[in-house]
């Protein structure tokens, strides 16, 4: 590891950089640099502006406040092509492919003009620089047609094409297995050693510690200081990770009694970014699904629900789920609460009545005809029931808050007779402290009947609070099981950051569906 | 390999398509082979070639120009007004110049609709559509004003049968072609056409990108106008259905409505066939109206032909494609 003196030129400097997302604050005052030749480190749990952070270094954000330097210079506006000019590399967390085009193309398309050889050379360069960096695909193949571990490493390659001063790596592991983390870390160490800044963004807090000469923490978009890597342990950087006031009750866990019969049954699920997956969830049981954004959470949740491609075995009930198609799943008794609520669980321009029943409008009419008034008091006692605030059941639930969106979403599971298992991803996202409460009591209430609930959150105090027992996924599969007396924010934490190389054996990109 | 070759089919149908027609028609009457015949081929061919090549810049950056038939009618009202008969030939070159900015501020108008208010094209140009719709008819309402026999005669100046103008759309939709797929900028239109995050993330100017897209779409429908004008020759606020068949020829020479994707040649191509059925049609005494019918088939045909592979490939990833774009939404501000 090379360690440079503080007399090394800073690559990259930010002062005071500020952002907001309407009402979302996701960077507060932070100041962030990195030297020539340093590899320095940025860490946080997910939200807490990390992405934001590299965004606005790279100028793909303008910042509200705030100034930026790269090489030196001092950066006028929010251009990408400017920071560039100035000499910064960048591999995005979702990468800057252009997946219709061939890999020639995309990595003529990633280096500025004096860089690039004449067109018709394309190909010959192309192969020269994979050469050059060890990665082994065809130039000629098409972006879309590569496995996400090619991918991932084609874009770190694009970032340091056009040789820049300095690199910012967003995650640049998750897709990888551990042989081409290692690839990619010795590339890394040799760039940094001819004296390229590198500005290393990751939740696995051994890889960090790993490789970083410098690590700078981020909570809640405040930077909670810049340390010595080598003064650092995993204990201590989870410790400036966590610690969120706690402001959040939870409802009641009420095991005993429980009967434990099991209602979901997975077993060797699999699809582009997850599994092989097995588990079981009992009736009446909370399941939390924890981990790093990315690492196939969301993909594994919405494949159970049928909204995503999976191949393995599922049964619900005793009887197969068909995870083929969203009806399928909704047959078995099986309702997905999406993460992106206006775009694929409401109608957001329709009333909160008609957001209600869509899904039940049957028994509620008569003759094909919908009783309004049966319709509307159903829906007035769920209001009453799940708090939504509103001035009427007739307004569009597009002017509602985020929270009271979301419940309207929950009224759906509560109006079916026929539920067994609701998968809630991200069920509090953008939904303000008091909504949370009556969520978590809704879901809790709805467990109380006997119906299994996933829950997938990116929020660790949550599942603590919420969940009878969390698993933690990375890379697509299950590394951690917490429950009982172990369940606690700081213990998922820990198993997020600590679920690195070491622990994981097996590539994503090997578990796509056959 | 594949998907190079791909790229051929449509160019290498709509010759075939010409040939078979062409030939089939030459076979069975005499008038169609007649130097008189081609040349007005040709000639008719020239709004609808001009009028698709920049249709197909708006369809490679992922949009549609529906106002381009109002504009070419505009130019054809303006035109009957500044190029009147009896004008001096610096008068007509000004006359020329104004139709020219017409087409040039529309061009900025829904550019800016699209770009800076960020609203879908086909909704911006609809409008605009109105606007010009309007305001030829607020100028001619009905048709009157002749225009210039000078220039009309200049616009259809031939070597032999064939009108220099068509030379002049070949060297350009060629050029066209070689600048789309061998070089650099070329490359970036397509990237951004194709994804338009990733695109500036590499840094390139993809605002600008598409402003110019539509602002040389409504251009060259200026240009198409000159040669409306020249084939009505009057001042009149009806002019054919342009919209739908310069989309209808962009398509068919191979531009894909996801962006990305499109052949200046192959527009060109399409266009001389679309016109070539119109001018075949009355000579076998068969009414126009297949033509239209005959044009709407082909739509379909060559979407279900070019597009089938994406298409299939879309469905299979379906539920899939709704993950990720998803997650590649959500992902900017995110941490």
């Amino acid at each position: 590891m090379s360690s440079p003196g503080p007399a090394s030129p800073l690559v990259l400097s930010l002062r005071g950089v500020s952002k907001a997302f309407g009402a979302v604050q996701a960077l507060h005052d932070v100041s962030f640099d990195c030297r020539a030749g340093e590899i320095h480190a940025l860490v946080g749990e997910n939200g807490s502006g990390k992405s934001t952070l590299l965004g606005i270094a790279s100028g793909f954000l303008a910042p509200d406040d705030g100034l930026v330097e790269v090489g030196g210079r001092r950066r006028r506006r929010g251009s990408p092509a400017e920071a560039r000019r100035f000499g910064l590399g960048i591999a995005y967390q979702a990468y800057s492919h252009i997946l219709d085009l061939s890999v020639a193309e995309n990595l003529y398309l990633a280096v500025p003009k004096n860089v690039q050889p004449a067109y018709g050379r394309m190909e010959e360069w192309a192969a020269a620089r994979l050469e050059e960096f060890k990665v082994d695909v065809p130039v000629t193949a098409v972006m879309g047609t590569l496995s996400l571990a090619h991918r991932q490493l084609l874009e770190v390659v694009k970032a340091l094409l056009a040789r820049p001063k300095v690199l910012l790596l967003d995650e640049p592991t998750t897709a990888l297995g551990p042989e081409e983390v290692g690839q990619l870390h010795d590339l890394v160490l040799e760039r940094s050693s001819v004296g390229v800044g590198i500005v290393y963004v990751s939740h696995r807090l051994p890889e960090v510690l790993g490789i970083a000469d410098r690590i700078t923490v981020l909570r809640d978009g405040v930077s909670q200081g810049t340390y010595e890597a080598a003064g650092m342990s995993e204990d201590a950087l989870v410790a400036l990770m966590i610690g969120r006031p706690l402001q959040l009750a939870f409802p009641v866990r009420d095991d005993n009694g429980r009967p434990s019969e099991v209602l979901l049954d997975v077993s060797g699920l699999r699809g582009e970014r997850f599994g092989p997956i097995d588990l079981k969830v009992e009736k009446g049981e909370i399941l939390g699904i924890a981990g790093a954004e990315g690492n196939g959470q969301a993909q594994f949740l919405r494949a159970l629900g049928g909204v995503e491609r999976s191949a393995g075995k599922a049964s619900c009930n005793g009887h197969e789920l068909n995870t083929k198609s969203p009806l399928g799943a909704l047959r078995a008794g099986v309702v997905l609460l999406s993460g992106d609520r206006t775009r694929e669980s409401l109608f957001p321009v329709l009333s909160v009545r008609a957001n209600t029943t869509i899904q039940v409008l049957r028994p509620l009419g008569r003759w094909g005809v919908l009783r309004r008034r049966r319709e509307r008091r159903t829906v007035d006692d769920l209001v009453r029931r799940l708090r939504i605030r509103m001035a009427s059941i007739e307004q569009p639930v597009q002017s509602l808050s985020g929270g009271n969106q979301q419940k309207v979403s929950l009224t759906r599971p509560f109006l079916r007779g026929d539920v067994n298992l609701i998968l809630a991803d991200e069920p509090t996202q953008g939904v303000d402290v008091g909504a949370r409460f009556d969520i978590y009591e809704a879901l809790r209430a709805k467990a109380n009947e006997g119906v299994a609930i996933i829950v997938k959150s990116s929020d660790p105090l949550e599942l603590a609070g919420l969940c009878d027992r969390v698993l933690v996924m990375s890379r697509g599969r299950i590394v951690d099981e917490i429950h009982g007396e172990q369940l606690g924010e700081r213990r998922i934490v820990e198993a997020i950051v600590g679920s690195g190389i070491t622990r994981d054996r097996t590539s994503p990109a090997e578990g796509r569906p056959a | 390999m594949t998907g190079r070759f791909r790229g051929w089919i449509p160019l290498t149908l709509m010759t075939t398509l010409i040939v078979a027609v062409g030939a089939y028609a030459a076979v069975h009457q005499e008038a169609f082979l007649t130097k008189y015949n081609l040349g007005n081929l040709l000639l008719t061919t020239m709004p609808l070639a001009l009028v698709a090549i920049g249709q197909t810049n708006a369809l490679l950056v992922g949009g549609f120009d529906v106002s381009v038939a109002a504009l070419m009618t505009m130019c054809v009202v303006t035109a009957s007004f500044t190029m009147g008969p009896g004008s001096s030939w610096p008068a007509l070159l000004a006359g020329a110049l104004a139709l020219v900015g017409v087409g040039l501020a529309t061009g900025i108008f829904n550019a800016t609709l699209i770009r800076v208010l960020r609203l879908p094209s086909i909704i911006a140009t609809l409008g605009t559509l109105s606007i010009l719709e309007g305001a030829s008819l607020l100028l001619r309402d009905h048709p009157e004003g002749f225009i210039n026999s000078n220039v009309i005669g200049a616009l259809n100046s031939s070597v032999s049968f064939v009108p220099l103008a068509f030379i002049g759309v070949v060297v350009l939709a060629v050029a066209a072609d070689v600048w789309l797929y061998r070089t650099r900028t070329g490359l970036a239109l397509r990237a951004v056409g194709r994804d338009e995050t990733s695109s500036r993330r590499l840094g390139m100017s993809t605002g600008r990108t598409v402003f110019l897209a539509f602002v040389i779409c409504s251009l060259m429908a200026s240009v198409a106008g000159f040669y409306s004008a020249a084939q009505v020759q009057i001042g009149s606020p009806i002019i054919g259905n342009y919209a739908l068949e310069s989309i209808a020829a962009a398509v068919l020479g191979g531009a894909s409505l996801a962006g990305g994707k499109g052949s200046f040649v192959g527009t060109l191509l399409a266009a001389l066939f679309l016109t070539l059925i119109g001018n075949v049609l009355p000579l076998f005494h068969q009414p126009t109206e297949y033509a239209q019918m005959t044009i709407g088939v082909l739509i379909l045909l060559a979407l279900v032909l070019y597009q089938g592979p994406e298409l299939v490939a879309r469905f299979r990833s379906n539920w899939q494609g709704v993950g990720r774009l998803r997650s590649r939404q959500g992902e900017a501000p995110a941490a």
